[in-house]
This record gives C-alpha cells, sequence and structure tokens, in this order.
C-alpha cells in the first residue's frame, strides 16, 4: 500500500511538472527553504522540473547547466492566492447575478504581457479568477506561469478548481449608485445564495426522479420519459454542494464571513478560503477552528467602508492564531512585490522573516491546493523558484531569476544584455523599436 | 464679493506653523545622526528649544530642565517631506462624501487646497509611522486643479499644520497618445493635428488672458477715466504664477510632452516644478539643462510604455538621478502616503544613489517647496521636525521609535491601526 502510495506520488508530480521540465544545478546560495531552516551556500538540483537534491557539493550531472547562485537569496517561487492576469476580456459577468456556469479556463490567455511581469516578481504560480460582481461568479483555475507555453499548458494539473464567490459591497453594487440589480443589501447576498442551493437541491431530485422512471421504464419495456431541462447554471452549483469546487470568497468585514461559514457549514460546502478578508484579524480563532484560509492583503486598504476597519497588522494577527493566511495581490502592479508586501507583516504584527516568506509560498500554496507540489523547496517538488540578489524583504532586493519546472523563464542579466544591445544599435543609427510585441517568452 | 471676502478670509489663515515656544527643552543623546546635509555623526546629541535645533555635537550638556531621550542604537533622520499627496482631502476613495480633490470644471487655479484639508484624517498619522513630517497636499482634476498647501503632519487645527497655504499653483499637462504600432500605421492615417500641443496652446492662452487682465487692472488704476475689468478669481489666482512667485507644478509624463513643459516654461518664464515624469529618462539631460526640479510619482506602476522596460517606473528615476536632475519623492496620494519610503527604496534598487534618494526625501522637497530654511535637514536654527528609527528608514522592517514635529513629541501610536489592533488583540478566545 505505501509502495502504491509512493509510485501514485511520483506519477501526479511528474504529471504535473509536464513534458519540458528543465535541469539545472543552483549553486552555493542562501536557499530559504520554507520547510526547514535557511540553509548557507546551498546547491539545489533540479532534474527534468523536479528538485532532485538539496545541500552541499553537489555535482551537475552531464549537460546539466550550473547557475551560480553565490552571495543571492533562493526561495520557493512566489505563489499569488489571488489574481486576475492571464484571462482574455473581462472578468465579471454582471449581466446575471449568479454565473457559476462561466469558467476561467476558457479564457486564458498565455500571451498576457501580465505573465512576463508576474515572473519578473519571482511569480511562479497564480491563482486566476473571476471578478467580485456575483454572490457566486465563475469558476476560477491555478495557472503555472509557462511564459511562452499554451493555455492548457498553463494550468496547474492536480490543482483543485475553484468557484469565485463574493460578499459585500461589490455583489450589492454599493458603489454604482445607478444599479437597480438585486441584491442591494448583505441581506440580499446571502438570501441569494441560499436559494440556488435550494434550486440545485431541487434540481438534483428532478433528475434522480427521472433517472429513476427511466429505468422502471426501460424494465418494463415503455418509452422513456422526457428527462428535465438541463440547467449548466445548476449543475456547477450541484458541484459546490457535493464540494467538488473550492469556493473562494471575496469578502471583508467579520459579520458576513461568519455568516457565510454557517451557510456554508449547514450545506456542506467546502469553503477553501476568504479573498482579502480584510477584518478576518477579528474572528482568526472561528476561522482557524473551521480550517479556512485568507488570501489576504499585507496592508492595502481604506479604498472602500469595508476595507476601512483594517490594519496592517492583520495578516500577522491570523497566522499567530493558527489561520492559514496568504498575502496576495489582486492587482498585475502588486504582484511583482508581494515579497516587499511580506516585509510588512514582519513591521506590523511581528512575523518571524521566514513566517513572512511562508505567506507568500506554502500558505498560498496550501490555500490553493497545490501545497502537495509547491511552495518549499524540498526533494520532489516542482523547481519553481525566484533568485533574489537579497533577502527577500530586503526593500532592495531585485528578483534576479525565475524557473518553472526547472526551466529559466525570467533572468535579469539576459534583460540588461538584451536592453544594452538594442540601445547600442539605436546609437549606432538604428531606428526605435516601435512595435508592442512582447518579448518572446517561452523555454529556455 | 463673496468671493473676494473668501480671500480675505485664506490669506488670514495662512498664518503658518510657529514651532513652540516656552515648551522644555528635548536633547536627543548619542544617536547616529544623519543630518543630510553634512555627514553623519555617530554618537551624536541634538538639542531642541523652543521647536527648533538649538544645537548638534557630540557630548552636548543637557539643560537642567531637559527632556532626555535616549537614541542609543537608534538613527536620526530629518523628517520626510511628502511632495505630492491628497492627505486630508480623501479619506476613503470610493466615497463622494470623503472626496474633496477634484472639482467640477477645467480651469480651477483659485481653489485652494487648504480650505477643504481634513486635519484629522486618519491617513496623517498612519503616513507618519514611516517617518513622514511635511506633506504637500494637492487637488487634482482638469487643466488648473487649483492650489496645493504645504502641511506639517501635526496640529489640531489646519492653521497649526501650514507651512504654506498656497505652495504651488498645478498645471495638468496633455498626454500625447501612444504612437501607433506597425500594424496600425499601415492601415490608419496619422493623426493631422498635434492635439497636445494645441491643449498647451490653449494653457498659455489662459496665462495671456490673466496677464490682460493685469494690464487693464493696471491701466485703471493709473487711469481714472478707466473702468477696471470685473473682478476674475481666477486670473488673480494666476497672478503670482505669473510674477514668478509661486512655483507652476506641471504633471506630465511622456518623454514629448516634457519637452513642450519645458519651452512652455522658458517661454511663458514660469517657475516650473515637474510632477511625475514617467518618462525623464528620455529627456533628463534636457530637465536638467533647464534646471528644473522633478516631484516623482507614485511608484507603484508599471512602466509608462512597453519599451521602457518592465522595470521603467524604477529605473527611470535612477537616470533621471544620474543626469543630476533635482528629484522629490511622492506619494501621489493619500492611502500611498504610509509608502513612501517604499517608492525610494524601489528607485534605489533599480540604481539610484541612496543617500541621494535620502535627500529626494528631505532637502530636496524643503528646496523645490521653498522651506528649506525650515525644513530638510537637521542644521541649528532649522525646526525640529525630525525621527529616531531602528534602521535604514527605507527598509520596510525598520520602526521608526520616536517622532517630533516642531519640537514637540508625537504620539505615534494615536492611530487607527493601533486603535483596531490593541481592541482586537483584547479579544479572548471565543467558546468552541
Amino acid at each position: 500500500m505505501r509502495t502504491l502510495n509512493v509510485a501514485l506520488a511520483a506519477a501526479l508530480l511528474a504529471a504535473s511538472a509536464g513534458a519540458g521540465g528543465g535541469s539545472a544545478l543552483l549553486r552555493g546560495g542562501n536557499v530559504i527553504t520554507v520547510a526547514g531552516p535557511t540553509l548557507q551556500g546551498a546547491d539545489i538540483l533540479v532534474v527534468d522540473g523536479i528538485i532532485r537534491q538539496v545541500g552541499e557539493n553537489l555535482q551537475a550531472p552531464p549537460g546539466v547547466p550550473v547557475i551560480d547562485c553565490r552571495g543571492r537569496w533562493v526561495m520557493p517561487g512566489i505563489i499569488d492566492a489571488h489574481s486576475h492576469i492571464a484571462l482574455e476580456g473581462g472578468v465579471n459577468e454582471t449581466g446575471a447575478l449568479l454565473t457559476p456556469e462561466t469558467d476561467c479556463a476558457d479564457i486564458i490567455d498565455p500571451e498576457d504581457l501580465d505573465i512576463f511581469y508576474a515572473l519578473t516578481g519571482g511569480v511562479t504560480s497564480i491563482h486566476t479568477m473571476h471578478g467580485s460582481a456575483n454572490p457566486i461568479g465563475g469558476r476560477g483555475i491555478v495557472l503555472k506561469l509557462r511564459w511562452g507555453a499554451t493555455a492548457p499548458e498553463m494550468v496547474f494539473a492536480g490543482a483543485p478548481r475553484t468557484v469565485k464567490w463574493a460578499l459585500g459591497e461589490n455583489p450589492k453594487q454599493a458603489n454604482s449608485p445607478d444599479s437597480t440589480r438585486y441584491p442591494k443589501t448583505r441581506m440580499g447576498v446571502e438570501a441569494s445564495i441560499r436559494a440556488i442551493f435550494e434550486e440545485a437541491r431541487s434540481y438534483q431530485r428532478a433528475w434522480r426522479d427521472h433517472q429513476r422512471r427511466a429505468a422502471a421504464a426501460a424494465k418494463a419495456g415503455k418509452p422513456a420519459p422526457l428527462p428535465p431541462r438541463r440547467d449548466l447554471r445548476l449543475e456547477v452549483v450541484s458541484d459546490i454542494l457535493a464540494g467538488k469546487l473550492w469556493v473562494r470568497c471575496h469578502a471583508y468585514q467579520a459579520a458576513e464571513m461568519l455568516s457565510i461559514l454557517k451557510l456554508c457549514q449547514e450545506y456542506g460546502v467546502k469553503l477553501a478560503a476568504f479573498e482579502h478578508g480584510l477584518e478576518a484579524y477579528k474572528i482568526a480563532d472561528e476561522l482557524a477552528a473551521a480550517g479556512v484560509g485568507n488570501a489576504a492583503f499585507a496592508d492595502f486598504w481604506g479604498y472602500k467602508w469595508e476595507a476601512f476597519f483594517t490594519l496592517p497588522h492583520s495578516v500577522a494577527m491570523q497566522v499567530r492564531r493558527g489561520v492559514v493566511a496568504a498575502v496576495a495581490s489582486d492587482s498585475a502592479e502588486r504582484m511583482r512585490r508581494l515579497n516587499l508586501d511580506a516585509a510588512k507583516t514582519v513591521r506590523f504584527g511581528g512575523l518571524t522573516p521566514d513566517e513572512a516568506i511562508r505567506t507568500i509560498t506554502i500558505n498560498a500554496a496550501t490555500i490553493c491546493g497545490t501545497d502537495r507540489w509547491v511552495g518549499t523547496i524540498q526533494v520532489g517538488k516542482h523547481a519553481d523558484l525566484a533568485v533574489f540578489d537579497r533577502h527577500p524583504l530586503d526593500a532592495y532586493a531585485v528578483c534576479q531569476m525565475t524557473l518553472v519546472d526547472g526551466n529559466v523563464l525570467f533572468d535579469r542579466a539576459a534583460v540588461l544584455a538584451e536592453r544594452a544591445a538594442r540601445e547600442a544599435r539605436v546609437r549606432e543609427g538604428a531606428p526605435p523599436p516601435t512595435t508592442q510585441t512582447p518579448p518572446p517568452g517561452g523555454k529556455s | 464679493m463673496k468671493t473676494r471676502l473668501a480671500l480675505v478670509a485664506v490669506v488670514a489663515l495662512g498664518l503658518s506653523t510657529a514651532p513652540a515656544a516656552g515648551a522644555p527643552p528635548i536633547l536627543i543623546r548619542n544617536g547616529h545622526l544623519v543630518p543630510v546635509v553634512g555627514e553623519p555623526i555617530a554618537g551624536g546629541d541634538i538639542l531642541v528649544q523652543d521647536g527648533r535645533i538649538a544645537a548638534i555635537g557630540v557630548g552636548l550638556v543637557a539643560p537642567p530642565d531637559a527632556r532626555v531621550i535616549d537614541a542609543t542604537g537608534l538613527f536620526v533622520y530629518p523628517g520626510f517631506i511628502d511632495a505630492f499627496s491628497t492627505f486630508g482631502l480623501e479619506e476613503i476613495s470610493s466615497i463622494a462624501a470623503t472626496r474633496d480633490s477634484r472639482e467640477l470644471g477645467r480651469d480651477n487655479p483659485e481653489l485652494h487646497a487648504a480650505w477643504a484639508i481634513n486635519p484629522d484624517t486618519v491617513h496623517i498619522a498612519v503616513s507618519r509611522l514611516n517617518g513622514t513630517t511635511a506633506a504637500l497636499v494637492a487637488p487634482a482634476g482638469g487643466t488648473f486643479p487649483g492650489q496645493a498647501a504645504l502641511i506639517k503632519m501635526n496640529g489640531w487645527t489646519l492653521p497649526e499644520m501650514l507651512l504654506a497655504e498656497a505652495a504651488a499653483t498645478l498645471i495638468n499637462f496633455p498626454t500625447t497618445p501612444r504612437p501607433p504600432g506597425e500594424a496600425a500605421i499601415a492601415t490608419e492615417e496619422k493623426p493631422k493635428v498635434d492635439l497636445a500641443a494645441k491643449l498647451v496652446e490653449r494653457i498659455a492662452g489662459t496665462l495671456d488672458d490673466a496677464r490682460a487682465y493685469r494690464r487693464l487692472k493696471d491701466a485703471a488704476r493709473r487711469d481714472p477715466a478707466l473702468s477696471p475689468p470685473p473682478f476674475n478669481p481666477k486670473y488673480e489666482a494666476l497672478q503670482p504664477v505669473l510674477d514668478g512667485e509661486r512655483p507652476v507644478i506641471i504633471t506630465v509624463e511622456k518623454a514629448k510632452d516634457i519637452e513642450l513643459a519645458l519651452s512652455f516654461a522658458a517661454q511663458q518664464k514660469l517657475r516650473v516644478i515637474l510632477h511625475g515624469c514617467a518618462q525623464g529618462y528620455r529627456v533628463a539631460s534636457a530637465i536638467k539643462a533647464a534646471g528644473v526640479p522633478v516631484i516623482v510619482d507614485d511608484l507603484y506602476t508599471g512602466p509608462s510604455e512597453y519599451e521602457d522596460g518592465y522595470d521603467g517606473a524604477w529605473t527611470n528615476v535612477a537616470a533621471m538621478a544620474r543626469e543630476g536632475v533635482t528629484l522629490c519623492f511622492s506619494s501621489g496620494s493619500a492611502l500611498n502616503g504610509k509608502d513612501l519610503p517604499t517608492f525610494a527604496a524601489r528607485a534605489v534598487a533599480f540604481g539610484m544613489d541612496r543617500d541621494e534618494a535620502i535627500r529626494a526625501l528631505t532637502i530636496n522637497p524643503a528646496r523645490v517647496l521653498g522651506v528649506a530654511h525650515r525644513l530638510g535637514s537637521l542644521e541649528v536654527g532649522k525646526d525640529a521636525d525630525l525621527f529616531l528609527t531602528s534602521g535604514d528608514p527605507l527598509q520596510i522592517t525598520s520602526v521608526v521609535q520616536t517622532m517630533l514635529i516642531g519640537g514637540e513629541v508625537v504620539d505615534l501610536d494615536a492611530n487607527w491601526w493601533n486603535e483596531l489592533y490593541e481592541r482586537w488583540s483584547a479579544r479572548p478566545r471565543p467558546a468552541s
């Protein structure tokens, strides 16, 4: 049985890293393993996208390139648990109130330049999702930032699929005074969720009844009865009720978080995490007890009423009380400096540097359901790595290199060399570039 | 008539912050002093008297009634100056009732930020936590958004906080659209009119009208037979700008528009400060040659255009600094006020000299905004606006331990975040 599990785990790892995993020996960096203490001057051997060895004086097998990381800091690739990048077109379906039938998997944009920008900040995987206009919105998806790959290749194999919910000002359209869409209150938001749960239960009953009648008819040699009308929306809600989708619930106020938690417990729904959860610090004990995580902001606040009753100590207060809290971006700009946002949890609330790093690595992976594969530097895990010139919490730190599955997809030295060459060409009289073509992505 | 009365009221309001007199002296003892102007002093002391810095040195003797603040192991810096913000004009950005930064209409040079600043805004107290002791507060919107006020980050009322009620007049320059890419060039006609240049002509026209208004007024004063023009608050408000008494802050982004702004400044003979300059690096030598300082905007932003590079927002600042352009950092908004030192750190991370970055938070904005006789460095005679910090103040993990503004010790714990922290840290574990 044990052997089988190990074999299964190996197969899963191989499947998830996928073909095209790179190999490299990262030599002599200060390795922030997250799984254990930081190793000074350690090597990391990556073969076919998987971390095979971590230690001193490792030998690179023939043909495996050596990356000099001496004097640098190597950490697990940063995981952004809350993102909206790499999606084609809008992420809010405001035409209807409840839209779980929509799916971000259908609109993955592998050429979104923001994927490259994420890599420049050391981000290697993201949970990208529907917007917050709907109490129950569309399905989200975890992506590996395999810049240069196709949309299907970007999908993080094995990661649980998610569905976005939203509470508070956005679904009630509080800041769109002209909106006349129901609901306009938090009461209506919760009522709309409860209503569709009951609708989905009826729908499932109707199908069960139909299947019973159809079986009876077949037995009796009678023609099959007409089936119920298929409803794609209620089918997804049924999946939510069956726990097949992890709920990621945008929320700000402690009161609405406790209410929705109660509702989820009543219906047996898997509430994986709150999104932002700016008042999660008030109810950290309740969240920890319920096993609900929080994809939080470090200190982005004050932009609306429900974002006012918070403080940058919030993430630390959650961590101290056992909540799996991640520092997430929700922004194509903020995602490039999540390491600096993590530093704020040291300044405010007093997390240790290692605890702060966890909020952008393993905690985010746990929230995304990918912690078996990423989030730490450990043998057997994917070689998703970020290399910084200083400790990542140092305000002067600059990401130098980012690897996904052992492939170097961002190399600052290469970017600078390319930039210098271009400037030299311009000095020699070549016309400056006028196209908006992004740099070629892809595996090196 | 109403307007005239209001103008008088503002002048009366403009009694600027006088440092505290009569309070007992303070001796800051044995800190690592970073005066900004002059060399750092290890184990240095600062004597604060009547709100000002009375002495700086090693082994100063405390007057008998002095309060002594031990700075052992701490760094002492002059307070940071946020050179462009909206403190007190914007509380919660999505709630219109808490926003006072953006008036209707295009040309509002007569508006004073000082009329609307809420001295009790939560953002002042939380931004002090990073060392900011003064800020320029600027309205937004239109071509002439109004006049920015320079405030200290402490005081019960606005008059107690004001350093300059009309520190600068603002002009928003147009932004030239991005040139079409190759595909668009093939299919689209190039615009025949340079829209940005046309809009700048209109701005120049407004200034010309204000000059004509002044000439009519002067003529009527000289010749009683002539009647003066009807009172025009907009043209009145522009006179100190035309006289060169008050600087103009021109907000501008693209390289081409910066060049427009520089020639506009030269033609109009204005005291110009540029703000923004996201593509300043492309024309840095021209900015330097014109002797025009630049207030850098919010650095939580991507590049202005793809070609500026993924790190363009930060390398831009470093490049302008290397060229010798006088730079000032700014938060751009009340919400980002807390991040001012981090913006500077980003510029340093991407190539700016660190000491220059510190100057861009202190003495540079003090000079550019005309208050270098009071702020911007630790020098005898200047206002005692300073802070003691556990480490490099550009590091996020450094903690400002003590802050003085006008020689008064600021209660750093009196802020909204700390209030919530104290209240909710005390919540007992719920019964399960």
